[in-house]
């Protein structure tokens, strides 16, 4: 390399994946490569254009368009494009244009394959982005993380492979083989008179059940089928199906239309899940099989990693935070049944909740603990106290343990005036939506986020039919709701300029946790309350909103796309620290953002002051 | 353009050099210039970067050069060429304060006319680009004339002129060192450079004029005559 390349050498080094590259390959690159300029709004590439090179933005900010018109990314300085036409015989397969004004370095495209044919770790990073058949037949340990991204994106629509194979709960078993057999599936359902699902019966039923116990073929179904199966609808994420067979212990589970019981399919296990040693779906696994929360712990420790691997692999920050979430969900189940198996079985029904970012199913590398329990009203304090008390206690210092910290305000199950029947749950409703005060304002924004894990769901949705209601017309609580939403300013100075935390050790910071995520999860919750959305997760709420007249539908989105991008900023700078060793926190430094995120950053906190003031006119402001 | 310019850039003057030069710049005026009325994104351009001991072409020398290709809009870094120079007096004080480099650094380097026999070559039947050209012109002129007996003469775009027109067609008041290359690349959303030295600011430089043309014409249809100083 000619000396005087070194300062693109040294932006290479900076970026990943070419940081991955030993010093001697990276020093060939910068005399390899091309210097091309595209203005503001300038097409660089489109399924018209040959595209023989890598292109890796050194300035700017580029937009890709699927060819009918969809967002799929904006890229910005340091990332690469144009991986797939490489692909694809230099045919582009979307659009891309410069939003800003844009300096690319394009590499030819027979010095790209020569760097992924040596480096496995680049090649790999350029799989997830269409390259899948960069590395031929090479399989690495890093399989995980692509596993793992389809089943984030993928719904159980689209994993269902074939129509659904079934028959009336009528057939004889000999018919049902026959059947399995010609349609050479594992598994068929059974349907009543109208359709409906009956019952689902497996090759091992039919080994186990007809075979082993020598039953007559000649047998109706119905008698050995499993009846009433547990299933699943087709908007369901592919990760919440694989969760939900791991979690009982099932290989098939069948798809039932949502809001019927029209069976549309059944998705069964398939190597695919043994392949997740790290993923979060083994890990749930593991922890429904443990007995101590210090064994728990151990698999939580391993939450950063995930993120890491998550965050790596493209995950949205919604999608981060449901995995996330359900890994604390998992260890609550968990502890429950060991308490239930410790103590006994409920005297009463009861319902144990999550609040805060585990009941917005939102949580991030580092949560506390924030839950309740709901107890049925036919509570005796006297007779059954003492056996909530220890089931609360158990679960709370379980979750202690496993790594979710207590709550410093106390809002947990084991403290006794969040452990209670579901009259005394109302009254507090009652008291907080009529007579709002600041205490009051801060636990809202804990209880309206509730959602039910383990127990009797219908104490809680219940008591949620009652709420919502009751806070959605009165004016007066909403309108503190707001003074108190608006008290999380924005750190956006009169110019545009951060406003930075100053001394002490988040010197020259910003709290992206306090100052960006809080005050968005505060709007959506207040557009929810105001217009009875029962939903608790933040884009829920906000895609709800869409709909009503408190916010505009472009207020709604651009503020789902602030949250997104307020989201992930953050889970990538967690993800940073992780990689560095370092603990995780919220505090991020401006200066570590590209000049793009930057702006984009600014432009979120934006959307949010000006929704903030918007709030007034919709529901009226008072201060407390 | 003034009448000297318009002297220096005309088929006459070619002519005259022509009938004069010695050595490679004889092989550099046999080939045809390249002609006003192609299009940009046809032709090649060298964009080049001298550092000098000063700025008075009859009095001080050339230290280094650097240079690099645009080709089909793009600057192509495989061309890129760096050359320190052996002047023949020693460097002064506050020149190398500038640029950093020192007698030391120069005393193995190359003659100017071991580099002139490298860069005719690649400049014949090409644009020279340099940002404020009178300096490159003038010293690598008058080098050519005292080696090789007749000045340098090339089509020449300069990317410092090409600013000047924008501004003026705009017709905004600019301000003291608007027109300094690393300004005029941060008005395009070009990347600061920390390293300056010759070859570094010759590539500054056709970036620069990347991004000029593309303000002008994104399609690349745009012809030479439109652009040349």
């Amino acid at each position: 390399m000619s000396l005087e390349l070194k300062d693109i050498r040294d932006f290479l080094a900076a970026h990943h994946p070419f940081d991955l590259l030993p010093d001697a390959d990276l020093d060939q690159i910068p005399a390899r490569l091309t210097a091309r300029y595209f203005r503001k709004g300038s097409v660089i590439l489109q399924p018209d254009i040959t595209c023989l090179h890598l292109h890796i933005v050194r300035t700017g900010a580029v937009e890709t368009q699927s060819p009918d018109g969809h967002l799929l990314a904006r890229l910005s300085e340091g990332e690469c494009f144009g991986v797939r036409a490489m692909f694809r015989g230099g045919k582009a397969a979307n659009r891309i244009t410069a939003i800003e004004d844009t300096l690319v370095y394009q590499l030819p495209e027979s010095d790209f394959h020569e760097l992924a044919r040596k480096h496995p770790q680049f090649a790999y990073f350029f799989e997830l982005m269409g390259g899948a058949r960069l590395r031929g037949g090479m399989q690495m340990a890093e399989d995980r993380d692509e596993d793992q991204l389809k089943l984030m994106s993928l719904q159980v629509s689209d994993l269902i492979a074939r129509d659904v194979v079934s028959l009336p709960q009528s057939a004889t078993l000999r018919e049902v083989g026959q059947h399995m057999s010609k349609e050479r599936v594992s598994c068929l359902l059974l349907t009543d008179d109208s359709g409906k699902i009956a019952g689902i019966i497996t090759d091992r039923d039919l080994r186990n059940r007809v075979v082993a116990l020598g039953m007559d073929y000649a047998t109706p179904a119905a008698d050995i089928m499993t009846r009433d199966p547990i299933s699943i609808t087709p908007d369901a994420y592919a990760f919440d199906a694989l969760l939900t067979m791991t979690r009982h212990n099932i290989r098939h589970l069948p798809v039932v239309a949502a809001g019927g019981d029209t069976p549309v399919g059944v998705i069964t296990t398939t190597n695919l899940l043994m392949r997740q040693s790290l993923s979060a779906v083994y890990m749930a696994g593991q922890i429904s099989k443990m007995d101590t929360a210090d064994d728990m712990a151990g698999v939580i420790a391993q939450i950063p990693e995930l993120l890491r691997q998550l965050i790596d692999a493209g995950a949205t920050s919604q999608n981060a935070g449901h995995i996330v979430t359900t890994l604390a969900d998992t260890v609550t189940s968990r502890l429950l049944e060991l308490a239930e198996k410790k103590f006994g079985p409920p005297p009463v029904p009861y319902v144990w909740l999550a609040g805060g970012s585990q009941g917005r199913q939102e949580q991030t590398a580092i949560s506390d603990q924030d839950n309740c329990l709901i107890l049925d009203d036919s509570y005796d304090a006297g007779r059954h106290g003492d056996y909530f008390r220890d089931l609360a206690n158990f679960v709370c210092d379980g979750l202690n343990t496993a790594g979710y910290v207590y709550c410093p305000g106390e809002m947990m199950a084991k403290t006794d005036k969040w452990r209670q029947p579901a009259a005394t749950w109302h009254q507090y409703f009652t008291n907080w939506i009529q007579t709002p005060e600041p205490k009051a304002l801060m636990l809202c924004s804990v209880w309206f986020d509730l959602r039910p894990i383990y127990g009797k769901a219908s104490l809680y949705e219940q008591l949620h039919r009652q709420v919502v209601p009751m806070a959605s017309g009165n004016r007066i609580f909403l309108a503190f709701m707001v003074g108190n939403a608006q008290s999380h300013q924005v750190p956006l100075g009169f110019f545009r300029n951060f406003v930075m935390i100053r001394g002490g050790e988040h010197d020259r910071t910003l709290d992206m946790k306090h100052s960006g995520v809080v005050p968005i999860v505060d709007i959506a919750r207040i557009h929810a309350l105001g217009n009875g959305i029962a939903a608790v997760n933040t884009s829920s709420r906000l895609q709800a909103a869409i709909h009503t007249s408190s916010i505009s539908a472009q207020g709604a989105r651009d503020l789902m796309d602030a949250y997104e991008f307020i989201s992930i900023t953050r889970l990538k700078h967690q993800v940073a620290q992780i990689r560095s060793g370092d603990r995780p926190d919220n505090f991020l430094r401006p200066e570590s953002l590209s000049a793009f995120e930057r702006s984009h950053l600014k432009d979120a906190f934006n959307v949010i002051k000006t929704l903030q003031t918007a709030l007034e006119s919709s529901f009226g402001k008072s201060g407390t | 353009m003034g009448l000297h310019e318009k002297i220096l850039d005309s088929q006459v003057y070619r002519r005259w050099n022509r009938k004069r030069a010695t050595g490679p710049l004889a092989q550099f005026y046999d080939i045809a210039p390249v002609a006003p009325e192609r299009r940009i994104s046809d032709i090649e351009f060298v964009a080049l970067d001298l550092e000098t001991t000063g700025l008075n072409p009859k009095r001080d020398e050339i230290i280094s050069v650097g240079w690099v290709l645009i080709r089909n809009r793009g600057v192509d870094f495989s061309s890129a060429q760096h050359f320190l120079v052996r002047p023949t007096k020693d460097v002064t004080e506050s020149s190398a304060v500038i640029h950093g480099i020192l007698d030391s650094h120069l005393a193995d380097a190359p003659d100017i006319e071991t580099v002139l026999r490298q860069l005719l070559p690649v400049l014949a039947g090409r644009v020279l680009l340099a940002h404020h050209a009178p300096i490159e012109l003038g010293f690598l002129g008058r080098a050519c004339k005292k080696l090789y007996g007749a000045s340098l003469q090339l089509p020449t775009v300069d990317t410092l002129v090409l600013a000047l027109r924008d501004i003026h067609r705009q017709g905004i008041p600019f301000k003291s060192g608007a027109l300094k290359l690393q300004n005029l690349r941060k008005l395009h959303n070009l990347p600061p450079y920390r390293a300056h030295n010759a070859l570094t600011d010759a590539i500054a430089t056709a970036e620069l004029f990347l991004a000029q043309i593309n303000k002008r014409d994104a399609k690349g249809e745009l012809e030479l005559d439109r652009v040349l100083r």
